[in-house]
């Protein structure tokens, strides 16, 4: 498979370089350039196994949104977005995409791995014009951009997460859908509980300039547990076994 | 190894596996699973290191890693513990402290003048007279210190890690092991920790009974059950170091500090053996005999070939029958008791001919030059702390001491317990412990195996109880009719002294008393006059006597003195366990790496990494910034701005919101228009500055400074809560990343990307704003002025910002377009007059101060800090901030925090200094009182290397003072 180069593309990663450097092949997810895999010799079972076990994977060009206000919740609902009861919790719309609340009053948007879901980017769409038009006091966030989106997956992940975050995030002390607003290596973060197919996952969204210090400070972390990097396709091959 | 005992003697080596290793350069043999200490008794070398003060020889005292005699040098770190440090191959070890050989110390003869080194020797002699102590210190320092650090030592991988428990249980014992096992209910998360190699403390090594055999039995029997329970996770050599609130318990293993958060917590911590005080109850061969023991049952070694024992309890018999089964010679056991309670184990030594002599004590420690004990003097105690004239030496190379107990009350008494003491039983005791920790075993002052069992269920029941996981009637407190292991008075003084309290700072009777009649009766205040618990083992093994001391000398009882506080670290931690993986976060815009190719120089402003200025082969930094600001001034330059605060104000009250939290006013400020806004706090100080960028009717995106932001986002929300308005606020910082194009040439480069604008100055003129297309990215683009020239600050979603950066590179290319830094981009601010805001104000900065008075709107009923601001327009200014130039342009350029200065008196500072290429001296901003700010005012600076720099007020801008350029 040839790779893409990512720097044809608008919008890049804060973290391309490092995948670059680590021999990515990017592929194009319709959106944005995302790493396929890693071309270090090994096949993709490979890095299925790496994701099973422990790995990291950047899924910053995926689609992402975000609104809060007053009117946020209420208007989501009226689009048909199953809300959940409380903060920071998520649940998984039918079109894959997944829904967060981090607050009464705050959404979080995520697209499925596959990038099927076409709901965030009409959403935000929708949004603004549904606001200007109507005064829904509901807001749109650029999460797209102001958050970079990391998964973590394997079944150490929560001993590695114990290296760098004061939060249980063990399988049996945080539910899957859970959500822990808090610091991950010292930097604010949201970690939401999604397992992808039957492996322990997590996606971690902090603040996407310090994507790369966070990136460094995961692998740090996970290399007394063989973690490394893996590119989406090996999540999706997790998504779909 | 001639002290090396048989199998089944020694539970902790492998007689496998030989390892050689050094000792002051001499080649030595031990087995894996040996300490140094321990290898080496078994190789009859008991002089392991140096004292502090006076340079004793020093030998093992605990084999519990609890003291400071133990200290040896490694390779890697000083001050390892001997007894704690396991030998392997090619370890090369030494004594501390020692000029020449640790075998003939040269400074041994400080211990000849201990006399004319008193107690508070520092306080005494070097406060006068005036200037002594400058002369003294070097010596001093010189002899003070142990070991030797090596610098050259590439540190290891330190780092941290959290865990998570729903109990505790610290102390590996008999008490721990069952606690833990009755802790382990199902769904409850059990930790055990313990600081030794294997589980079990005592079971190890001590005697049980008469055949020895019963502590063995029962650690297997609680081992197998351990081993039975997944929810149990064990930690050994893992010492806990402190107790902080909620149970926040930092765990220590080599190279890791695992913070493990606990909701119940037992704690089993055990008791510390104390000594008896006689003297040169310090030389070599004299220890615990709890350490005797620890070396015959965990390492096979005997200590000694003849042997006396000093007791005060039973326990001194147990030691006596293992030393008798090792084939140790007992000379005698010396017994403090007057008329002993024997239970069967001191009935069984007595059975076997052991020579015992009731009522007496050590009273001396010989040595014949040796660094060894050789003979001890014995004598009748006739009161409490006096002997009887004469006495009887008994030959020894071994003596043992069992007079009594403290409990291991330091990580109590740091979670709230409170350590009383009762003199029935001459045994401090923990009480008022919080509901979250309990205790169990002889740390809650039980002795017998059985007591220590039943109370350790107990405080497991509680914990489990407590937790929800169990509802069990909890047992009364176990009681126990054994007689108190401590004996009242094990302190005898002697007429030569050298009877140590404090091993680790060589403190005698006679220091501690003469402390207290100094004055410093306090037992805070008799540590920290003479040192005492001040050295490595924190007092371990000196508190009970020092409070026992104090105690008498003041007429108080014993509970009364109390003890010194123990305070976290319990045991020395090394510097990499704090210094080890931190976290420092580093903030990149999404043209980071643009700036590196270009040759920048980076900086980091906060944890935001900028370009300071671009190198260019051949030039200096000055020379390349000159360049940059010289560009922009003729040319065109590219700034990246992308660390600047974005927030976005938007909903129905957004004017009203903007109108009361800044100074400016801004109900009417026209959509597609920027304004800039100056915050204030309550007190009228300036704190921040940005501009607010009206897009909507009712969204505002507002930019703040890189290092302001936050504290401005927080302010608005705190406001926004207080106001209730209908306004919604987002910090979108980094959701944009922008930059500043800037110069003359700078609208034609953006003609050449920009799409849906209309560039010309009529349709965008300075203080516009405008939403349109840099090739495919959207862009916020705001015409603003910061650095003075036709400019735009252009802000893109993040991710877009490499591809924004290289396609106005491209279409500057024409232009021979530069970046430039923002050392060029402060030197551009100061020419145009421009403040920044932490640099050009303080915590005292008002806007008047600063001129920027006309910043702040008198047509408005309120804003944040305006009362204050119309309060102090009422009196007269304190200072003003003028701008300067210096004509003399050989004088030393003043730096920042650079004083005014009127004669010998300092009036003000300078707050901002370059040398403007652009006007070809140097210039800057400083506050000045009053009378100096008129224009045309000379100022005095004291500058580089304190020479006095003449410099003029002048008006400011320095530059473009009609603000033509800007507005292109």
């Amino acid at each position: 498979m040839a790779s893409l180069d990512p720097t044809t593309g608008m919008r890049r990663s804060q973290l391309y370089r490092r995948h670059i450097n680590n021999k990515a092949v990017f592929k194009n997810t319709g959106y944005d350039f995302v790493v396929s895999h890693y071309d270090n010799g090994n096949d993709q079972h490979t890095e299925l196994d790496q994701a099973r076990s422990m790995a990291i994977c950047d899924l910053s060009t995926l689609p992402r949104t975000g609104f809060k206000g007053a009117g946020a919740r209420s208007w989501a609902e009226n689009q048909g977005i199953k809300i959940p009861d409380s903060a920071n919790r998520s649940i998984v719309q039918p079109d894959g995409c997944l829904v967060a609340t981090l607050s009464d009053q705050e959404l979080l948007i995520l697209s499925d791995i596959l990038a099927k879901s076409h709901q965030v980017t009409a959403l935000g769409e929708q949004s603004t014009n549904d606001h200007l038009e109507n005064d829904t006091q509901t807001y749109l966030l650029p999460r797209g951009d102001s958050h970079c989106w990391l998964a973590v997956t394997g079944n150490q992940a929560a001993e590695m997460f114990s290296k760098v975050c004061g939060v249980d995030l063990r399988p049996h002390k945080f539910a899957l859908g859970d959500i822990a607003q808090t610091s991950v290596a010292k930097t604010n973060a949201v970690v939401i509980r999604q397992d992808l197919g039957q492996i322990l996952s997590y996606y971690i969204l902090c603040d996407i300039s310090a994507a790369e210090f966070l990136w460094d400070c995961l692998l740090d972390a996970m290399q007394e547990y063989a973690g490394s990097p893996v590119g989406i396709s090996a999540l999706e091959a997790l998504v779909s076994a | 190894m001639k002290n090396r005992l048989p199998p089944p003697y020694g539970s902790l080596i492998n007689r496998e596996k030989m390892v050689q290793f050094e000792f002051e350069s001499k080649a030595y043999q031990g087995f894996h699973g040996d300490s140094v200490a321990s290898a080496l008794t078994a190789n009859n070398q008991t002089l392991l290191s140096r004292s502090f003060k006076y340079h004793r020889p020093r030998g093992v005292l605990t084999m519990a890693g609890q003291d400071a005699n133990t200290m040896v040098q490694l390779p890697s770190n000083p001050n390892a513990l001997a007894d704690r440090e396991l030998i392997s191959d090619g370890l090369k070890v030494t004594g501390q402290n020692y000029s020449g050989t640790l075998e003939k110390d040269r400074g041994q003869w400080l211990g000849l003048f201990s006399r004319f080194l008193p107690v508070g020797f520092y306080y005494k002699a070097f406060f006068k007279p005036r200037g002594i102590w400058e002369k003294w210190a070097p010596l001093i320092r010189k002899k003070a210190g142990l070991g030797v650090i090596n610098q050259q030592l590439v540190p290891d991988y330190y780092d941290k890690q959290y865990k998570f428990f729903d109990v505790v249980v610290i102390g590996g014992g008999p008490a721990g092991m069952q606690a833990a096992l009755e802790s382990a209910v199902p769904s409850c998360e059990v930790l055990l920790v313990d600081e030794n190699q294997s589980l079990g403390g005592s079971l190890n090594y001590s005697r049980f009974d008469v055949e020895g055999a019963r502590g063995k039995n029962q650690l297997d029997k609680l081992l197998n059950a351990i081993n039975d329970k997944p929810n149990i996770s064990v930690m050994t050599n893992a010492v806990c170091n402190g107790w902080f609130a909620d149970n926040w318990l930092p765990i220590i293993t080599k190279k890791r500090l695992y913070k493990v958060r606990a909701k119940q917590t037992i704690m089993c911590t055990g008791s510390l053996e104390q000594p008896a005080i006689f003297h040169n109850n310090d030389l070599p061969g004299i220890m615990m005999s709890s350490a005797a023991q620890r070396l015959v049952h965990l390492y096979g070694v005997r200590p000694g070939s003849q042997a006396v024992i000093v007791t005060g309890n039973n326990d001194g018999y147990g030691t006596a029958l293992d030393l008798d089964d090792a084939g140790v010679k007992i000379n005698a056991i010396v017994d403090l008791r007057e008329d002993p309670n024997y239970d069967d184990i001191a009935k069984a030594a007595v059975d076997r001919g052991i020579r015992v002599e009731t009522g007496t004590t050590v009273y001396a420690a010989k040595h014949k030059g040796a660094n060894r004990v050789s003979s001890v003097d014995i004598r009748k105690i006739v009161s409490q702390g006096i002997c009887a004239e004469q006495g009887e030496t008994i030959t020894c190379d071994l003596l043992c001491m069992s007079v009594g107990y403290t409990p291991t009350y330091q990580l109590a008494c740091q979670a709230g317990g409170q350590l009383t003491y009762d003199d029935q039983s001459a045994m401090f005791s923990l009480r008022n412990c919080p509901e979250s920790l309990q205790l169990a075993g002889s740390v809650n002052s039980l002795w017998s195996l059985d007591a220590v069992l039943m109370e350790a269920k107990r405080a497991a029941t509680i914990a489990t109880n407590a937790l929800g996981l169990t509802q069990v009637q909890v047992a009364d407190r176990v009681t126990e009719d054994t007689v108190s292991p401590n004996h009242p008075w094990p302190i005898f003084a002697h007429p030569k002294g050298k009877e140590f309290i404090d091993f680790d700072e060589d403190l005698t009777i006679a220091d501690i008393i003469n402390a207290t009649a100094d004055g410093y009766e306090h037992i805070q205040l008799v540590k920290r006059y003479s040192t005492c618990g001040m050295g490595p083992s924190q007092g371990r093994h000196s508190a009970l006597a020092a409070a026992r001391l104090v105690a008498a000398a003041t007429n108080r009882t014993v509970a009364e003195t109390g003890v010194t506080t123990a305070r976290p670290p319990f045991s020395a931690e090394q510097l990499g366990h704090s210094a080890g993986r931190s976290f420092y976060p580093a903030r990149r815009s999404n043209m980071h790496y643009r700036h590196i190719e270009a040759g920048a120089e980076m900086l980091q402003a906060g944890a935001w990494y900028r370009p300071a200025f671009y190198r260019s082969k051949g030039k200096d930094s000055t020379a390349c910034i000159d360049a940059e600001v010289s560009n922009v001034r003729n040319n065109v330059g590219l700034v990246d701005v992308s660390t600047l605060g974005g927030i976005e104000v938007r909903g129905a009250d957004a004017s009203e919101f903007l109108n009361r939290f800044y100074t400016f006013g801004f109900l009417k400020q026209p959509v597609g228009k920027a304004r800039y806004a100056l915050l204030t706090n309550e007190a009228g100080v300036v704190i921040d500055d940005g501009v607010a960028c009206r897009f909507g009717n009712n969204h505002y995106y507002v930019t703040a400074t890189t290092g302001g932001v936050d504290r401005v986002y927080q302010n608005m929300l705190k406001w926004n809560a207080q106001w209730r308005l209908d306004v919604d606020l987002a910090n979108v910082t980094s959701a944009y990343c922008g930059v500043n194009i800037a110069g003359p040439n700078a609208r034609a480069v953006l003609q050449k990307v920009c799409s849906g604008v209309d560039l010309s100055s009529e349709a965008f003129p300075y203080m516009g704003v405008r939403v349109g297309n840099i090739g495919d990215i959207p862009a916020r683009l705001i015409r603003v002025g910061f650095v003075g020239e036709l400019g735009y600050e252009i802000h893109v979603p993040q991710q877009y910002g490499e591809a924004l950066w290289d396609a106005l590179m491209v279409a500057g290319n024409d232009y021979h377009i530069q970046p430039f830094g923002i050392e060029a981009q402060r030197i551009l601010r100061l020419e145009k007059g421009h403040i920044i805001i932490g640099q050009d104000t303080d915590a005292m900065s008002n806007p008047n101060e600063v001129q920027m008075g006309w910043a702040v709107s008198q047509n408005k009923p309120f804003f944040v800090g305006g009362r204050t601001i119309a309060e102090l327009e009422k009196k007269p200014g304190l200072r003003g901030l003028v701008g300067f130039v210096i004509d003399d342009t050989k004088a030393p350029l003043p730096r920042e925090s650079h004083l005014v200065v009127e004669d010998q008196r300092m009036t003000g500072r300078v707050t901002s200094c370059n040398f403007s290429p652009t006007l070809g001296k140097a210039i800057g901003l400083a506050y000045v009182p009053p009378e100096k700010t008129t224009v045309g005012t000379m100022i005095e600076i004291k500058s580089t290397g304190g020479v006095r720099v003449l410099a003029k007020v002048v008006e400011l801008p320095f530059y473009d003072p009609e603000n033509l350029r800007q507005e292109l």
